[in-house]
């Protein structure tokens, strides 16, 4: 069921006794800025760590075990061209508890909750506190470097950055950049913060046991202002080089990061996006795939080799980790899997059963409560409201042709490699 | 033959049986549910390296990972891939081994019954030989890089690796290039003969499924095949590390941004069979959510004092054989991370006490935890211990948990703490 409750804010109600949880997701949506990535995600820790009712996190995280373990987070997400703070909080359904004795119900207290902390923030002095903003932005910091410690995340950033040199806010993380996070104030916070309640376009979403009615009793008590319907598509068009991006670096790892990036200019809204998810699951998305039959389970040259497609962005990648001695081996193992869907090489029998993939974890997806709640900006994002069945034929009709035809449009972009000192010593150096 | 055990509040039935050939079958329908996820489990896991074979005399010492190392080989057959076989229908499968057991599993929202017969055949047909055997141990190895440069497993290893120097507890399960370098397509068949026989094995189905029908598909796929005797299995008792041998430090350097710290407690203590079992770890996890958790004074101070950040985190862990604590995270100051927190464990008794009036909250906190947890068809059958508490659900666990006073707690962490050995690892930049 999809409201709008006024200009600028909806709401996505998924109502359903199948879970023991209400789910609640409450997306605040802004145009992509490399200038406003990085206090952003700042805002978003700052404002989980407490609020004016909760002043410290001791306090907050002890109202959150008083609503029975609610669960109740803060992150940050890139899509296309927006940029999302995403407040999520899931309360037991409290049928199912032996006691609970309160008069308001858990959804209830899980909605206060959140509107305490979006409205009423700790902000002695008419700025947020000086102690907990430092602390966090410290903390991020931290949180931010220490991401590099994972090698195939770190891989993965570098990759990003190289395909969209130039291209400041689709290179830089969700979390944004260390230089800028130093330099912020509080005062950049607050801006950005009422900035974000006056500006954003709102999309609420709740999954579980409950009426409109509660939900929308609920919202009312939200001073949301109406705010003008955002104008701009969520996504990211750009212009593929012809020359491709080649990087690597030397890092103390064993085992070598391969990563490369590749242009699907087809987009969530385009007649071939259902052909683009079939062909990315041919390809490396599933581990029936060409890349994970013939990387890892033929050649014996990885442990994994996958493929993402990301449908805001028209970005294609590919990760593998393997020996750094056969780099080349697997780029040219990759680029035949491609090479060989591009001449429409691809057996019914493996056609068919990525398409019964896509169709198993669609309806596996409807047994998730967060899949579920994700989804329903997708589709407020997209204004795209299709129903199961529809889906389900379309993807029935994806030809071989179909998928033959998305791929031609994949062009390598970028090629990037994360690998030790020297090639061929990986075998002596386990420790 | 389906014994049922409701739990009426919840809105959830467990049916239950032991088959002829000794398969024990737990179904668990999820109504509304798309999904059914099934799990078949051999209680054979990474520190099962010394056993006497199935029909010989003699133990044998097998190579490190040959656990591992059988779940990967067991999915390829003479003429297909079991992987395949699911594809056809689209469910994705899966096997994962753990130091005590190794499971095969699969999830699809169609044709149960074809990856029903798909699982019980590719579990219960083996298939080696020297050459897939060799072909398996370039991709092993791989994997095994892959946790060489993951500082978070090497610090979680590095502790019990200090806890459990002697006790095959230390090799990381999936063992090391030069150990399965020596595994054979023989060893594979020896280790599956002594501990895939049905009687040491679980099925767990969780999800969109009619008790009845799943059965009566089980049984029809057990009656086609013929399994030896049920014979009792006889594993060399591990050597057991002596309290006083335990290092109480060391450190270590990796490339990492910030130095990481892992407390480790080994316990050793016994802990009680069947269900009390499940009550004693439930009690002491309690208990380190009153001392720790951030519902307490102490997170608060350390974390205010930069001493610990969100990276913090601790667990307590029961397997068979062997039961410990984790306390570990990110920090600049490593050393008074460690005697800040060491100091806490020192006068435990006290800091409970002190806690005492947040027993409540910390209580309810993990039972909301839990019932979220029956959401996921997933959680459901990956919750079911087979037999290390006696076969109980997340069902009976929330039951035990609703019942846990705070003397519970407090006699469980003293039980742990008065027979436990501390070590600490730290990894810094």
């Amino acid at each position: 069921m999809h409201v709008r409750i006024r200009d600028g804010v909806t709401l996505d109600l998924l109502p359903t006794k199948k879970f023991k949880t209400i789910g609640i997701k409450v997306d605040f949506v802004a145009p992509l800025q490399a200038t406003a990535i990085t206090a952003r995600a700042l805002l978003a820790q700052v404002l989980e760590t407490s609020t004016a009712e909760y002043p410290t996190q001791t306090a907050l995280a002890r109202q959150l075990s008083r609503l029975y373990g609610a669960s109740f987070g803060i992150s940050v997400v890139k899509l296309g061209t927006k940029h999302v703070i995403r407040l999520t909080c899931s309360v037991v359904d409290e049928q199912y508890l032996a006691q609970y004795q309160d008069t308001m119900p858990l959804f209830e207290r899980g909605m206060a909750l959140l509107q305490a902390v979006l409205f009423a923030p700790l902000l002695p002095n008419g700025n947020f506190d000086p102690t907990t903003f430092t602390q966090q932005r410290q903390n991020l910091l931290t949180a931010i470097k220490s991401l590099d410690d994972d090698k195939q995340y770190l891989a993965n950033r570098r990759l990003q950055e190289l395909l969209f040199t130039g291209q400041p806010a689709q290179a830089m993380s969700a979390l944004g950049d260390v230089t800028t996070l130093g330099e912020l104030t509080a005062n950049d916070i607050l801006a950005t913060y009422h900035e974000m309640l006056a500006h954003d376009a709102v999309h609420v979403a709740v999954i579980g046991d409950v009426s409109e009615k509660r939900v929308t009793t609920a919202l009312a008590a939200w001073p949301l202002a109406e705010r003008l319907e955002p104008t701009t598509e969520p996504y990211y068009r750009w212009t593929a080089r012809s020359q491709v991006q080649a990087g690597d670096d030397e890092a103390p790892v064993v085992q070598a990061k391969l990563n490369l990036a590749y242009q699907l200019p087809i987009y969530r809204s385009d007649a071939d996006f259902l052909p683009a998810v079939v062909f990315n699951a041919a390809f490396g998305g599933t581990p029936l795939s060409l890349l994970f039959t013939n990387v890892r389970e033929k050649a014996s040259l990885a442990y994994y080799a996958s493929s993402d497609y990301n449908p805001f962005t028209g970005a294609l990648t590919v990760q593998t980790g393997i020996q750094a001695q056969n780099q080349e081996r697997v780029i040219a193992i990759v680029t035949e899997q491609l090479q060989a869907l591009q001449a429409g090489k691809l057996s019914t029998e493996l056609l068919a059963e990525v398409k019964a993939s896509l169709l198993n974890a669609r309806l596996a997806s409807l047994d998730s409560p967060q899949r579920q709640l994700t989804g329903a900006l997708n589709s407020g994002l997209t204004h795209l409201q299709e129903p199961l069945t529809h889906w389900q034929e379309k993807l029935a009709q994806v030809t071989v042709a179909d998928v033959q035809r998305v791929a031609q449009q994949v062009s390598l972009q970028a090629t990037y490699c994360l690998h030790g000192k020297e090639t061929g010593d990986a075998n002596e150096t386990r420790v | 033959m389906l014994t049922k055990h409701a739990y009426s509040r919840l809105g959830e039935t467990v049916y239950q049986t032991t088959l002829e050939n000794g398969l024990k079958v737990i179904l668990i329908p999820k109504a509304d549910f798309h999904k059914t996820f099934a799990v078949m489990t051999t209680n054979y896991g990474a520190i099962d390296n010394e056993f006497v074979p199935r029909g010989q005399q003699q133990a044998v010492r097998f190579p490190d990972g040959i656990a591992h190392f059988l779940e990967h080989k067991l999915f390829e057959k003479e003429d297909h891939d079991a992987f395949d076989l699911f594809g056809q229908y689209g469910a994705s499968a899966n096997a994962f081994t753990s130091f005590t057991q190794t499971s095969y599993l699969f999830s699809t929202t169609n044709h149960v019954r074809e990856n029903l017969d798909i699982l019980l055949d590719f579990v219960q047909e083996p298939y080696f030989t020297a050459a897939t055997v060799n072909k398996e141990k370039g991709i092993i190895g791989q994997e095994i890089q892959m946790y060489d440069d993951d500082p978070g497993w090497q610090s979680y290893f590095g502790m019990i690796g200090q806890l459990y120097p002697r006790e095959p507890l230390h090799i990381d399960i999936a063992g090391t290039v030069e150990s399965i370098a020596q595994i054979t397509a023989d060893d594979l068949y020896a280790a599956y003969q002594t501990f895939y026989h049905p009687s040491n094995m679980s099925l767990v189905i969780v999800g969109q499924l009619e008790p009845e029908t799943v059965l009566a598909w089980i049984t029809a796929n057990q009656a086609r095949k013929t399994f030896g005797p049920n014979e009792p299995i006889q594993r060399v008792a591990s050597p057991q590390t002596p309290a006083a041998e335990i290092v109480p430090q060391t450190t270590r350097h990796l490339t990492v941004t910030r130095p990481k710290v892992s407390i480790g407690l080994r316990g050793y203590d016994e802990v009680p069979a069947g269900r009390a079992g499940l009550r004693y770890s439930a009690a002491v996890s309690l208990a380190l959510d009153l001392l720790f958790n951030d519902t307490g004074d102490h997170y608060l101070r350390l974390y205010d004092a930069n001493i610990i950040d969100d990276s913090f985190g601790y667990d307590f862990q029961v397997q068979r054989g062997a039961h410990f604590a984790q306390l570990a995270g990110d920090t600049d100051h490593p050393e008074t991370f460690v005697s800040e927190l060491t100091a806490i464990l020192d006068d435990a008794a006290a800091q409970l006490v002190a806690a005492q009036e947040q027993f409540d909250l910390v209580k309810r906190e993990a039972i909301g935890r839990l019932i979220g947890a029956i959401n996921s068809v997933e959680a459901i059958a990956n919750q079911y211990d087979g037999p290390l508490f006696g076969g109980t659900t997340i069902f009976d666990e929330l039951t035990i948990l609703e019942q846990l006073t705070f003397a519970d707690v407090q006699q469980a962490l003293a039980a742990f703490l008065a027979a436990s050995q501390r070590t600490v690892y730290t990894i810094l930049p």
